[in-house]
């Protein structure tokens, strides 16, 4: 039985010895802030994390099968409320010690564990309740509840229980800079990159013997450099540089389905924008065909647009999109006028005037999104001030952004730029739920609206697909019209790689899924 | 004249207390900066609760007990990991790649120093040069610290991380660091015009009548002046030495200390700024050891004077 993964195992190591021993190298966003995937926070986490280790259930590529590389069958338990996972032979950690049933109950129970300072954990601790094992291979994972897609809940990446003293996982562990998985590759975070070196394994055998992540920096140096083959791939190209690498033979733009879509969030307790009226009229003020045109460079009327709008928080793609809600394009400076008027609003001099004082709107955008659409702060600022709002623009560091704006601390902005990544399974419930308990944990700027919780409610509750959709439907046409968000678009995501890079077959969301496949030689 | 031990033995008490002093000051700001530390290195919302790592990090008991505990555990070598800057990794092991890298560029940027000092005292370098040096030395080390970055990463792209580029950085930035912001102009005119001062004394007069060398007269007069100047360069290019390091990415002292300032690692700021404390304590004792060697040497000097 173990001796099909050995084999594998061996044949991978020597493929890397005789096969491709070059190093890849490509850019992310940034460096990953933590390689434990109990404290991810970033997409750049989450897809360095995927290269380190297996996660139990995941979804193919390809066919979006869900599919496991360690589970090798499982069954459902305790009338439902339990899975039984039988785990495959063979496995081993990055340390060489064998992968068994005990790792699995360790991950579950590090997760439940209240002294693991984690959000990722919070949220299992909703959906798990135990685990305990049965022999080296059999874990039965407890879950508080029945579900109907018990498997879609374990998600989860396994850690190794040899690597912690106890379940109360701290994110300053050396563990976070050196991690120990199962996963295809073995990853050490350095000062100015990350190295992965190949690992081969019963159940991945990869191609490449090492990849190196190292931080992008200046978008236009990091074209030129994979053009001139300093480095062979960047994970995220921003828009207006793609056709000087669509017109290189040398390099190959691969779309990579992230789900993201760009918004702006209106501080609904602030002064004037508490009256929806108010934000109604932003809504129609901004010419998001002009913002698109100017900030991203698609021009009217183009076709094959890598930005689509949007009227609602999921990608026109989705099936959580509600078409009935319409998107606008382009301002109707008639509706703003009467819209603000109607709420009361005066014009003095050309500016909007609230209670006697002039407006004047503090925006804010992610400071890294300047890459991806440039200048679009200063657009919108622009359009808002024809318009007649005295505004102050803030780029908002990534440091801020997590501690501050996430954490619903940035109360001082009135409006803020940014955008939402998702991965097959589109949630939004906290981004929109009022912040109690472990509800609305990305809600920015506090909104709070008993209508949207209660629909959020019912989406929560949905025992099937389409009472889900019915829920998000609804959601999508109630916040067109409360528009605690000013919804944009959703900006495609291009990744290059040189061609020298095959195989390349790029995951939704974590990227890496498939990097066995990868194969690169100089 | 009899209490010559006052001024080194001051240096020497300021050189002891300095590495306790810096990250004493830190912890107070610490503690200082609105919210609880603890929610400041990782908020409620994103780590969960907070109370778990204020207690692991030692920051539940006040800034007094964390000091203590920080520094009884800094003497066995262990300055606890990163929190954020490169979460998990000891760092003690990113002091290990700093100090070296810090030291090494530092020592290489007063090789241009040095030799503008040298130049300067011996007169090497005509005053007529002097203009030339001064408008150099107007280049603020954050520009050609610049020119020097584009100039390292178009050189060498990617692979500017890897031993060669690591030392085209580290020669680049000492280089930077040598000339910018007058330190090679200041040596040369610096020197040069102690030196030119000292050489206007009448007992230099007397002893260039007597045969004796101008120089070692001169010697045990100016040391402690040359000392002092030293030390103030090294302090100089010290502090140049943070701004050299973030702009050409050199993995030193400096660069960790504004990595962990703007990540609010606080673990790693206490523990780089103590780095430079020490260093800065280094230089105030080595110019304690210059006093001390040269009232040595003039009280076993022979007694010139006679009874009036």
């Amino acid at each position: 039985m173990a001796v099909r993964p050995a084999l594998k195992a061996a044949l991978a190591t020597l493929m890397m010895v005789i096969g491709t021993g070059a190093t890849l190298a490509y850019f992310e966003e940034s460096l990953p802030s933590s390689m434990n995937p109990l404290f991810a926070r970033s997409m750049v986490d989450r897809r360095s994390q995927e290269l380190v280790f297996d996660r139990l259930w995941f979804h193919d590529a390809v066919t979006n099968e869900l599919k496991s590389r360690v589970v090798e069958r499982w069954e459902l338990a305790d009338g439902g409320k339990a899975l039984k996972i039988t785990l495959k032979q063979g496995l081993k950690w990055h340390n060489g010690k064998n992968l068994t049933s005990k790792d699995v109950c360790f991950t579950v129970k590090a997760m439940l564990d209240r002294n693991t300072p984690s959000q990722i954990a919070t949220e299992y601790r909703e959906v798990l309740a135990g685990c305990s094992t049965e022999g080296n291979q059999v874990a039965v994972v407890q879950f508080k509840r029945v579900y109907h897609n018990p498997r879609e809940r374990l998600g989860f990446a396994v850690l190794p229980e040899s690597a912690f003293s106890s379940t109360a996982i701290s994110p300053d562990l050396d563990f976070s800079a050196r991690p120990t998985g199962t996963g295809p590759f073995k990853g050490s975070r350095g000062r100015r990159g990350v190295v992965f070196d190949a690992f081969a394994n019963g159940h991945h055998s990869p191609n490449v013997a090492q990849l190196q992540l190292q931080e992008g920096g200046d978008p236009l140096v990091q074209v030129k450099t994979i053009i001139n083959n300093g480095v062979q791939g960047i994970v995220a190209v921003p828009p207006p540089l793609r056709p000087d690498l669509s017109a290189s033979d040398e390099v190959t733009l691969k779309g990579y389905d992230l789900r993201s879509w760009w918004y702006v969030a209106v501080n609904t307790s602030k002064g004037a924008l508490s009256d929806v009226k108010v934000r109604q009229a932003l809504n129609v003020a901004l010419d998001r065909t002009e913002l698109r045109q100017f900030s991203i460079g698609v021009k009217p009327g183009e076709e094959n647009s890598p930005c689509e709008f949007i009227s609602g928080p999921f990608v026109q793609s989705s099936p959580y999109y509600n078409r009935s809600v319409r998107v606008i394009e382009r301002s109707d400076k008639a509706r703003v006028q009467k819209l603000l008027t109607d709420a009361g609003l005066t014009q003095v001099g050309g500016r909007w005037h609230h209670k006697g004082q002039p407006i004047s709107l503090r925006i804010g955008m992610k400071a890294p999104l300047d890459n991806e659409a440039p200048d679009l702060m200063s657009q919108i600022g622009n359009q808002l001030g024809a318009l007649g709002f005295d505004r102050q623009e803030f780029k908002i560091s990534v440091d801020e952004w997590n501690r501050k704006i996430l954490t619903g601390q940035g109360s001082e902005y009135d409006l803020i730029i940014g955008k939402w990544s998702f991965g097959l399974v589109e949630e939004v419930n906290d981004l929109f739920h009022s912040r109690k308990g472990t509800e609305g944990k990305l809600n920015i700027f506090n909104y709070s609206d008993g209508e949207v919780d209660t629909i959020l409610g019912q989406y929560d509750a949905s025992r099937t697909d389409t009472a889900a959709r019915d829920a998000y439907h609804e959601l999508h046409q109630k916040l067109s019209l409360k528009l605690p968000y000013l919804f944009l678009w959703k900006l495609d995501t291009k990744s290059a790689w040189r061609t020298e890079v095959r195989g390349n077959i790029i995951a939704p969301y974590f990227y890496f899924t498939e990097i066995d496949s990868w194969k690169y030689a100089k | 004249m009899k209490q010559w031990w006052l001024r080194p033995g001051v240096r020497v008490v300021a050189a002891l207390l300095l590495p306790f002093a810096v990250p004493a000051i830190i912890t107070a700001l610490i503690w200082a900066l609105p919210g609880d530390p603890a929610s400041i290195i990782c908020p409620p919302e994103n780590c969960g609760g907070t109370e778990i790592l204020a207690k692991r990090w030692g920051l539940d008991q006040g800034p007094v007990a964390f000091f203590m505990g920080w520094v009884q555990d800094a003497l066995h070598g262990d300055f606890r990991n990163s929190w954020r800057l490169q979460m998990g990794v000891p760092v003690a092991e990113l002091l290990w790649e700093a100090v070296p890298k810090t030291i090494m560029l530092l020592a290489v940027a007063l090789v241009p120093v040095g030799i503008g000092a040298v130049s300067g005292s011996t007169g090497v370098l005509p005053r007529v040069l002097d203009p030339v040096l001064y408008v150099v030395g107007l280049v603020p080390a954050v520009v050609l610290g610049l020119i020097a970055a584009a100039m390292v990463e178009l050189s060498y792209g990617v692979a500017s991380f890897e031993a060669e580029g690591e030392l085209a950085r580290l020669l680049a930035g000492a280089a930077v660091l040598g000339l910018a912001d007058g330190a090679f102009s200041g040596a040369v005119t610096g020197t040069r015009g102690l030196v030119r001062a000292e050489a206007t004394q009448r007992y230099v007069g007397v002893a260039v009548l007597r045969g004796e060398a101008t120089l070692t007269n001169m010697l045990p007069n100016v040391a402690l002046a040359l000392a002092g100047q030293l030390r103030a360069r090294a302090i100089h290019l010290l502090s140049g030495a943070v701004v050299v390091e973030v702009i050409l990415r050199i993995n030193g002292l400096g660069d960790l200390l504004w990595g962990g300032t703007l990540l609010q690692d606080f673990g790693v700021v206490l523990a780089a700024a103590t780095g430079f404390a020490v260093l800065s304590a280094a230089l105030l004792l080595a110019q304690a050891m210059v006093e001390v060697m040269v009232a040595l040497h003039v009280r076993r000097s022979p007694s010139l004077g006679g009874a009036a």
